[in-house]
């Protein structure tokens, strides 16, 4: 019955949802999980790559990690294409103020208008919206570190632990019950790990299936910096956590 | 009186062996007047890629501004930095778009190439290219500047004899010509260094 308010997304159903939108959201409960944890020092982004056969030559460096500006990165869960475009508008926007005021994005703002332009595909134009999942990590001068999540809606919120993608669910309370106020970046990588490793769906946790990236004040300089871990250094913090197994013969 | 002459510039590069030297004067007029003797010509595009900017300030402050949007999309792109040859293409092609109302400035390119080969390049306000083997020169007191480099520079310089010849080329030409001047900033860049120094000239 409520079918015949589903095909457009620019109007409610009857009970007030916007079925486009929840729809996009299940794509997005599909799709390989990424977590996010804001530390005292810096904010983790960790995400499970779905796809990790032998034949896939990825010339970028990171699959679920994109960088926005140097002081800003986010991790996606959902449809890749979707998020590409996404990504391209969030770094021209943040180019742009830098430009004209010759200073860097905060970072509310910049996700602020990446969520307009998400809101804008729910109200007009006939198009459907971006399925798409972001978690935002950045630093800026009025509130230091800062970690935000939106979703297809258009909706934002900031957030001292966050999971988007498969089980979130799970991991959103896991993280809940072990978060503690004032972590370091390495208990927070710590908790991310443990926390993906009981809620991904794979039987073991091997360093090609994951991505870690930081953003944390260079403490010589005090410059922001976003660093991808790389595999080996991704394998030794696993066997640290004590997450390591044997990976199945692919 | 000419828009390039307005607020006064020399700036000039050279090449050495395995580095180059990219160095400006400091004066910042508004025609006879000085007003300020610790302007900013040169600037870091990235660890290896430096350009100069001569001419009418506003410009070369707003293309530099433009310039750093461009190459900053680039490197998220990319994941890499823009090589020399590349980022002199690109000046150039941000110049020819105003051809018709172009902006005042000359730059001066100068990089470290992949195999840290160095490269300089200047062009003319609407992005025609030069590219030299040994030295490149901008500004009012371009003239001077010319003269004093071909008979001072040789190739294959070490960085500090190479430090010494760009010094000693800059502070005698801008002594020649009134608008520029007031000290000097050199930068000498290697491999694995970079060199900044400023030099006390005459200050007038």
């Amino acid at each position: 019955m409520s079918r015949r308010y589903d095909s457009r997304t620019t109007i409610f159903s009857p009970e007030g949802r916007l079925y486009q939108v929840e729809y996009a959201m299940e794509a997005i409960g599909n799709a390989g999980s990424a977590l996010g944890i804001l530390a005292a020092d810096g904010v983790v982004l960790v995400g499970e790559k779905k796809v990790t056969s032998k034949l896939l030559q990825s010339s970028r460096s990171a699959e679920k990690m994109y960088k926005i500006d140097s002081h800003l990165a986010c991790a996606v869960a959902g449809i890749m294409s979707d998020a590409n475009i996404l990504i391209n508008t969030a770094r021209l926007h943040a180019q742009r103020y830098a430009l004209s005021y010759q200073e860097a994005i905060p970072v509310e703002q910049l996700v602020q208008s990446l969520c307009d332009t998400k809101q804008g595909y729910t109200q007009f134009g006939g198009l459907r919206p971006f399925g798409v999942s972001f978690l935002f990590g950045g630093w800026d001068k009025k509130h230091g570190f800062q970690l935000y999540m939106s979703d297809p809606s258009g909706n934002y919120g900031g957030w001292k632990a966050a999971a988007v993608g498969a089980n979130s669910q799970a991991a959103q309370s896991m993280l809940k019950q072990d978060y503690r106020d004032g972590m370091t970046r390495e208990e927070a990588v710590a908790l991310a790990l443990k926390v993906l490793s009981k809620t991904m769906d794979s039987t073991s946790l091997t360093a090609e299936k994951l991505e870690l990236a930081e953003v944390f004040l260079q403490p010589g300089t005090g410059e922001v910096q976003y660093q991808v871990c790389s595999p080996d250094a991704m394998g030794k913090l696993l066997a640290k956590a004590g997450l390591t197994q044997p990976a199945p013969d692919a | 009186m000419s828009i390039f002459e307005y607020n006064g510039s020399a700036v000039v590069a050279m090449v050495g062996k395995n580095c180059f030297a990219i160095a400006s004067d400091r004066r910042l007029g508004v025609q006879l007047q000085t007003v300020a003797t610790d302007f900013q010509r040169v600037f870091k595009i990235h660890g290896k890629l430096y350009l100069g900017l001569s001419g009418l300030a506003t410009d070369a402050q707003t293309l530099y501004q433009r310039l750093v949007f461009k190459h900053k999309l680039y490197q998220l792109r990319e994941e890499r930095d823009m090589k020399p040859e590349t980022f002199a293409s690109l000046v150039s092609a941000l110049l020819y778009e105003k051809r018709f109302g172009p902006y005042f400035c000359q730059p001066i390119i100068a990089g470290l190439g992949e195999d840290n080969e160095p490269f300089i390049c200047t062009m003319d306000c609407i992005g025609a290219k030069e590219l030299a083997k040994d030295f490149v020169v901008s500004g009012t007191a371009s003239e001077s500047l010319y003269g004093a480099c071909e008979s001072m520079y040789k190739p294959n310089m070490e960085p500090e004899e190479l430090f010494e010849t760009i010094s000693q080329a800059l502070l005698s030409s801008v002594d020649r010509d009134c608008l520029s001047g007031w000290g000097g900033y050199v930068l000498v860049v290697t491999p694995t260094e970079v060199q900044e120094r400023v030099l006390k000239g005459r200050m007038d």
